[in-house]
């Protein structure tokens, strides 16, 4: 049996998008069976990379739980719509990177998890060098 | 790819990825420890010094005593000898007549000792021998009596210490059990949540139309004689100059007690070379302290406030706008300029240390001039322009990272240390969110 997986996809392919604009796609769970799956959590998120601690916020979270009732088909592709924020936008800093993606973190039976991550750019602030001091 | 339960995970890169249920556990066992030492010493507290003051404070009945004899009672600590007053007073309950030795509650506990005999000297000779003093005894034992009660603040200044444990492990372990198992981003979820909640996050980090750029009221709510802003001054330096005198004086004290045994050893005629050579370093320290705080005096109060309004807040990337720089003082500089830069910052842990690393990554001169004369009551005024750089990043605040912009003024007088102060103002991203090219 081939390892359990997510794959996410944008609608169009997009992958820069402008504040304000609507991100969509869809995300696939792969080679996992339906009765395996406890929770599924969407996030479009934001993280920082580089020199500091990571910090991360959400801009859209979303949870589905069989504990709660909720159905989880692991056949059929699930949906996502967002509206972007006006900030942060994404930034590829010196010291400090900002970096913007969907995230969808599959929690399954017997404390196993399979996390999916497909990045995007939000913005167009080009990438920053050092000055000389 | 599946991952299940790992006590140990590989590093990959500079990202730690060990076991995120491992370390929820050990923060919570480490927080439960906390808590547990801190009820255990609050429980210790109470039952050795909080409830037996209550109690003979509150629930002893009141007689009459004669002091037959006191004295200074003795013991061996750790750290040498340990003395407390002692008074051996006679009273009668009851036509039943008891003697003991007493001073108050915790003497009768068998503590109350400390460390200076003429403390204890000074306790003892408030009470004479045959005169009579008000004495409170148990009523359920007699044999347990005081002359003197009250609260002493010492008990309650010693409770700083568990409640700060039971404070700082009750909130961590609520923390770690409240975030038990969740993910990062169901975490991040909670915590977005809770700050749309909160009734005074009005002036919170980030401003609703542009999460994470920091709101710009405080820049914003000056206005000025020339623009529309006057922008605030970033670390005031008064502020600054105390801390330097503050620092200055905590070590040169410090340092001053070693150099005081030094001459005295010296005057004496048995020098001790040792701790002088000991001492030696801090006190160059020190001399360099007094140099520092004297030049930073020489600055603050020499060079006069720096003043600088801008047309327009917040900024936008491809903008220009109006600046005005007023200095006053009475100095003449070899130089002044006037700059605009943005700097990334980011904090780190490193061991058990938090540290913070900054990068410029955009420097745009804005005005210079040389020998320029500042003369007493007539500020060197000026106009120019800025121009924030198109395709900039906006300004930026997480909690380990941040992006800020600034204007600075720098300054470089004749015959007087060089100046720089710094105008923190907020650039948000263009409406359009592009970058202004």
């Amino acid at each position: 049996m081939n390892e359990p997986m997510v794959t996410i996809r944008f609608d169009g392919n997009g992958r820069a998008y402008q504040p304000g604009e609507t991100l969509s796609g869809e995300y696939r769970l792969e080679s996992i069976r339906r009765e395996d799956v406890k929770a599924v959590e969407l996030s479009v998120l934001w993280h920082t990379d580089g020199k500091g601690d990571e910090d991360l916020a959400v801009h859209d979270f979303r949870r589905l739980s069989a504990e709660d009732g909720d159905w989880i088909d692991a056949r059929s592709p699930g949906r996502f719509s967002t509206v972007l924020p006006k900030s942060p936008l994404s930034y590829q800093g010196v010291i400090v990177k900002l970096r913007w993606c969907v995230r969808v973190r599959v929690f399954l039976a017997r404390d196993r998890e399979v996390v999916g991550e497909l990045p995007f750019q939000l913005g167009g602030v080009p990438a920053a060098r050092a000055q000389e001091s | 790819m599946a991952r299940s339960f790992r006590l140990y995970e590989k590093k990959r890169g500079n990202r730690r990825t060990g076991s995120r249920k491992l370390g929820s556990a050990g923060e919570a066992v480490f927080f439960a420890a906390l808590l547990l030492l801190g009820c255990g010493g609050l429980a210790v507290l109470f039952a050795t010094w909080v409830v037996p003051e209550w109690r003979a404070n509150h629930q002893f009945a009141r007689g009459i005593c004669t002091v037959l004899e006191t004295q200074v009672g003795e013991k061996q600590g750790d750290d040498g000898a340990l003395y407390r007053p002692e008074v051996q007073i006679e009273y009668e309950i009851d036509g039943v007549t008891y003697g003991v030795s007493t001073y108050d509650i915790h003497t009768v506990r068998g503590g109350g000792y400390g460390t200076e005999r003429e403390d204890a000297e000074a306790m003892r000779r408030r009470f004479r021998e045959g005169d009579q003093y008000i004495v409170y005894y148990d009523p359920s034992d007699p044999y347990v009596a005081v002359v003197i009660w009250g609260s002493s603040w010492p008990v309650w200044l010693s409770m700083i210490v568990p409640v700060s444990f039971v404070l700082i492990g009750g909130g961590g372990l609520v923390y770690s059990v409240s975030t038990w198992g969740k993910s990062a981003e169901r975490r991040a979820a909670i915590v977005k949540r809770a700050a749309q909640l909160d009734p005074f996050s009005g002036n919170g980090a980030s401003k609703p139309d542009f999460p994470h750029v920091p709101v710009s009221t405080n820049i914003t709510d000056s206005p000025g004689t020339k623009l529309a802003f006057r922008l605030p001054v970033a670390g005031s330096p008064a502020w600054a100059l105390s801390a330097w005198l503050v620092a200055c004086l905590l070590w040169n004290g410090l340092v001053s007690a070693f150099v005081v045994i030094v001459i005295g050893g010296f005057l004496e005629g048995s020098p001790d070379w040792l701790l002088a050579i000991f001492t030696l370093p801090f006190v160059l320290i020190g001399i360099g302290l007094i140099a520092f705080f004297l030049r930073q005096l020489l600055v603050t109060t020499g060079i006069g406030p720096t003043l600088v309004e801008i047309s327009d807040q917040p900024l936008q990337p491809g903008r220009r706008y109006r600046l005005f720089l007023s200095q006053t003082g009475r100095l003449k500089l070899n130089r002044l300029e006037l700059l605009l830069v943005c700097d990334e910052g980011a904090t780190f842990c490193h061991g058990t240390d938090a540290r913070t690393e900054t990068r410029r990554v955009c420097e745009q001169p804005l005005f210079r001039r040389d020998d320029v004369e500042v003369a007493g009551g007539v500020p060197f005024q000026t106009e120019c322009e800025l121009a924030v750089p198109a395709g900039a990043m906006h300004s930026f605040q997480s909690g380990h990272n941040e992006v800020t912009w600034r204007i600075l003024v720098k300054g470089s007088p004749a015959r007087w240390p060089d100046f720089e102060r710094s105008f923190p103002v907020i650039v948000c991203p263009s409406v359009n969110g592009k970058s202004d090219r």
